[in-house]
């Protein structure tokens, strides 16, 4: 296995919400006890609804939010503790973001020259007089050609699919080792996908940049992902190898997920899925127990009393689940 | 699935890149004009507006080859002329030149108007903005200093200011005004950079590494230009008014051509029931036109930025929702 | 109150077409003045009575237009400018302002792309679903929010929920509340632009699974419009594929999903990674959608089209003919050069 670009230990984050008249505070557990590793040249998938806390995720680890707790080691410095411009700046130069929605990550004032520029100049990755030639190096990297006549352009002179690439091209000027990607696809057309998803690879391949995919779609996680991740409610569910997971899922969960997503071939009559009633927000301090309980077709007494531990119930393979991947010590400690 | 094959047998080649994108439309020079400029340039009722206003700055900038000031102030005894030839707009009881009035009276107004504007509009800028992005401490401390200025009443604040000065010129009215103003547009600055700056593009700016100070002025504020250029508006016609109405109250410099010092003068020579009712109408007219011209500007550009004002026009952004 | 039509079986094979009810005939609309854009370019499509119609395309192709033509509620500067829509065989351009504001609503209902915004947030669900049926038919306001309940019930929401107001409903609730009022006035037929786009993948299904089983209990059909085919194939009877303002290819959804004969088509096809079975590269489709205010000689599709190269045998025509719509086998329709071998 390649070497770790980015290892997460007990993530967690805590939102404050109104307190009532005499209350104490109350936190949304928006993140709890996160822990997974990105690796060199692969890409992992954080897969989970809205709400479920996976963007979350990716925004604590660009530091755009401040974890609660935890740690995100990088290298062998704990960057969950930078708290100066300086520190987060420099790391910000390995680590990097893609945006969801490319209809507004870039700035409707600004040419896409300006864009890829900043970046390079804040960093100070090229000289001065060789900016040009790299901004039109990375149009190019990202397929946008002629680059010259791209760097003119102002976003709103180009495509979904097109303005997305130059938010890639931006992130990449830094020369990262981190990508994290934030539902890059969804906000685009189904046809235009592809592209984005093939030049993650690409550039997974070519630079081995350790990848964050974060996305509710199952299909576009097994075709780009080495590892899979699944959220729900703040916590991850699951966690695996992708082909592993998606065959043989041990979360209900991830079964439901799976059992949700249309495929063409079977009919919606042919696999009709019952849901129970339920959300996979973070939830406004949850109590103990399995947060899926109450949607969980294979609920048993104990699961809402005691929040099941990730267990690695198949090689490389962990879920929390009392059933399907039971922990032999779970009792002692419960009692 | 084994129809689909001969899609995926596609050249790499063709497959890959994008569609080549075409050259922007070339531009002769390096300046451009924003696009909500270009629209509100487009609008009729920002360009009836602009119109009105050019053409009062065109009648101030021209006023001393038109009249002399002194026929605006000085006695004569040419008075209670009604309007003619030599006396355009006719003259009041002391002979004053009404139409020198109203000339010299729009240099005054219009200078009072952009010098207000000017020094509330850096402010709200500075303050406003930068309060509403930053946040934090930072914000709740200058969101009090603007909720102090918020409330100061402006007219009284400039009574009590031109008797404690012992000066009415035109500059202490100017800055008098801007400081009661500023906290007013700066609300509205503050409340439009908090829609920003949770806008996707301000973040990535922010991983990208940018400073506090480029996001703000670099990133943040060439999307709020149209507002700012409403809000500077705004207090330029606030501004002229509430100085004619100072003047008509008394409170003005007496001795210099203002609108408002013709109706003041006006009113306490008791024109109107002598019949004289160009010593009222002209001064009047300006002020009404002037304001006219201004609101009819704001409105303009109201309805740019705001699309759902638009009607006919909104084609292009119709087109792209017509997926 | 709505009467149920007896679930004609519950296989897609089973489905049987009826007779029209709504029909699109060489249907053109464009947009703007100066810079003319058709947005529809002579399209033909029939909905017949309870059948589910999707219509697919990629964002700007036109198929948003094609439900707002439908709707009639196509405001300038976009117009109709050839061809009509038909009700019942009757041109709903001859008819009168009021009788169109029947046809909207009771014959022809819709369910909008930002759905879930559509409600309005600071009156309660209840006020939205009584203002609404007043304004169709006289109808007290007691009876109407009983109605309303009812229609809560029928799509799986507790009718005590009729008291809440939109912020206190998940997305999917909001949801459900439009498609339930969409149906109160028991329409022929219920348009739906792509009202599933903003949900996530398991509130996507209940609901789709909640439409399926309401159009089988009440018997309407639908025009599903969304750029999401691997949907349309699990969910529709039929399927048209639209491209550029016009549609490239129809036919059953089974047929579809076997047989695509438009490039184009396959090449949607393609843009779905497989959940099952073994992985491979995608191409996806190269470029993006033309403009339609110029769009391209010939074929509309032949600047993105593998199968279209210079040198190659059809490369004239390609480029300079428009391929008409053409029937290649039992209900389904091409518009390529190259299908079904007739070239």
């Amino acid at each position: 296995m390649s070497e770790a670009a980015l290892e997460v230990r007990g993530l967690s984050k805590r939102f404050p919400v109104s307190t009532g008249v005499r209350g104490r505070r109350r936190y949304v557990h928006a993140v709890d006890d996160v822990s997974f590793t990105l690796r060199r040249g692969r890409v992992t998938a954080l897969v989970g609804e809205s709400g479920s806390g996976k963007s979350t995720v990716a925004r604590l680890l660009v530091r755009l939010y401040a974890p609660t707790s935890g740690t995100i080691l990088f290298g062998d410095r704990d960057v969950a503790r930078d708290r100066s411009r300086r520190d987060i700046v420099r790391y910000r130069s390995q680590v990097q973001m893609i945006f969801q929605d490319p209809f507004g990550s870039l700035n409707p004032a600004k040419t896409i020259r300006h864009h890829v520029e900043r970046p390079l100049r804040i960093h100070e990755v090229v000289r001065p007089a060789e900016t040009d030639n790299r901004v039109h190096e990375l149009l190019r990297t990202v397929g946008l050609v002629p680059p010259e006549h791209v760097a003119a352009k102002y976003p709103h002179q180009l495509s979904g699919g097109q303005r997305q690439r130059v938010a890639i091209a931006r992130t990449l000027a830094v020369e990262p080792t981190v990508l994290l990607a934030d539902e890059p696809t969804s906000m685009l057309d189904v046809s235009i996908r592809i592209g984005i998803l093939n030049l993650m690879l690409k550039l997974k391949e070519e630079r081995r940049i350790a990848f964050l995919y974060v996305t509710h779609d199952l299909a576009s996680a097994r075709y780009v992902a080495d590892d899979i991740l699944v959220m729900y409610a703040g916590q991850l569910v699951e966690q695996g190898p992708v082909e592993q997971v998606l065959a043989n899922p041990l979360h209900p969960y991830t079964q439901l997920l799976l059992s949700a997503v249309p495929d063409p071939g079977t009919g919606l009559a042919a696999k009709r899925v019952e849901v129970q009633k339920g959300h996979a927000s973070a939830a406004v301090d949850p109590p103990e127990g399995c947060r899926f309980v109450a949607r969980c077709p294979l609920a048993i007494d104990v699961c809402s009393r005691v929040t099941p531990p990730l267990v690695e119930a198949a090689p490389g393979q962990s879920a929390r689940c009392h059933v399907n991947a039971p922990a032999p010590a779970v009792f002692a400690t419960a009692s | 699935m084994a129809q689909i094959q001969p899609t995926l047998d596609v050249p790499e080649a063709i497959a890959e890149p994008l569609a080549p994108i075409e050259p922007a439309v070339a531009r002769k020079s390096r300046f451009r004009i924003p696009g909500w400029l270009r629209l509100t340039l487009r609008n009729p009722k920002a360009r009836l507006g602009l119109a009105i206003v050019l053409g009062m700055v065109l009648l101030g900038l021209l006023a001393p080859l038109l009249i002399d000031a002194s026929k605006a102030t000085e006695f004569s005894f040419d008075s209670r002329q009604a309007p003619s030839l030599n006396h355009l707009f006719g003259t009041t009881d002391q002979g004053q030149d009404v139409f020198a009035q109203v000339v010299w009276g729009a240099r005054r107004s219009l200078a009072l108007g952009l010098l207000a504007g000017v020094i509330a509009t850096a402010l709200a800028v500075v303050l406003g903005v930068f309060a509403g992005y930053v946040g934090g401490v930072v914000d709740d401390l200058l969101n009090l200093v603007t909720s102090v200025f918020f409330v100061i009443p402006t007219i009284p604040l400039l009574v009590d200011v031109t008797a404690f000065l012992h000066t009415r010129g035109m500059l202490t009215m100017a800055l008098v005004i801007a400081c009661t103003l500023w906290a007013f547009e700066a609300r509205i600055l503050r409340a439009q950079a908090l829609t920003l700056k949770n806008r996707d593009f301000i973040q990535a700016a922010k991983v990208a590494g940018e400073s506090t100070r480029r996001i703000v002025f670099g990133e943040l504020m060439p999307n709020m230009i149209s507002r700012i250029a409403a809000a500077f508006v705004l207090v330029f016609y606030i501004a002229i008014l509430v100085d004619a109405g100072l003047e008509f109250l008394g409170l003005g410099q007496m001795d210099k051509p203002s609108w408002g010092v013709a109706l003041y003068w006006a009113t306490v020579n008791s024109s109107m029931l002598q019949g004289e009712w160009w010593s009222f109408l002209f001064p009047g007219l300006a002020i009404g036109i002037t304001v006219l011209g201004l609101t009819l500007v704001l409105a303009g550009i109201d309805e740019v930025s705001n699309p759902r004002l638009r009607t006919e026009r909104g084609e292009r952004r119709f087109l792209r929702r017509a997926a | 109150m709505i009467a149920a039509v007896e679930p004609e079986g519950t296989g897609l094979a089973d489905w049987a077409p009826g007779e029209a009810i709504v029909e699109l005939r060489k249907l053109v609309v464009d947009y703007g003045v100066e810079r003319r854009t058709r947005a529809v370019d002579g399209i033909d499509l029939t909905i017949r009575v309870g059948e589910i119609v999707g219509l697919a395309g990629e964002s700007g192709c036109g198929k948003t237009t094609v439900g707002n033509a439908i709707m009639q509620i196509l405001r300038p500067p976009a117009r109709i400018t050839g061809g009509g829509v038909f009700f019942r065989g009757e041109d709903l351009a001859q008819r009168s302002r009021a009788r169109l504001r029947r046809y909207r609503w009771q014959n022809v209902s819709m369910v909008f792309q930002s759905a879930m915004n559509a409600l309005n947030p600071v009156t309660r669900v209840s006020e939205q679903f009584v203002d609404m049926m007043r304004a169709h038919e006289r109808i007290s306001r007691r009876d109407a929010e009983d109605r309303a309940g009812d229609l809560l019930e029928l799509v799986g929401i507790d009718r005590r929920r009729i008291r809440a107001f939109p912020h206190e409903l998940s997305g999917g609730m909001r949801q459900r509340v439009i498609i339930a009022m969409a149906l109160a006035l028991e329409p022929e037929v219920v348009i739906m632009d792509e009202p599933t786009t903003a949900l996530d993948v398991v509130v996507q299904r209940e609901i789709l699974q909640q439409v399926q089983d309401l159009q089988r209990k009440l018997g309407f059909a639908v025009l599903f419009i969304t750029h999401d085919l691997s949907l349309l194939i699990e969910f529709a009877h039929r399927i048209a594929i639209m491209y550029a303002g016009e549609i490239v290819e129809s036919a059953p959804a089974a047929t579809l999903h076997s047989n695509p004969q438009h490039p184009y088509t396959r090449g949607l096809m393609a843009s779905f990674p497989p959940l099952t079975g073994p992985m491979e590269r995608l191409v996806g489709i190269p470029g993006s959608p033309p403009d339609l205010a110029d769009p391209p000689a010939g074929c509309r599709f032949h600047p993105r089209c593998p199968l279209c190269v210079p040198g190659g045998d059809a490369y004239l025509r390609q480029t300079t003919e428009r391929p008409p719509l053409r029937r290649v086998e039992a209900g389904h329709d091409v518009a390529c050069h190259l299908a079904g071998g007739a070239a």
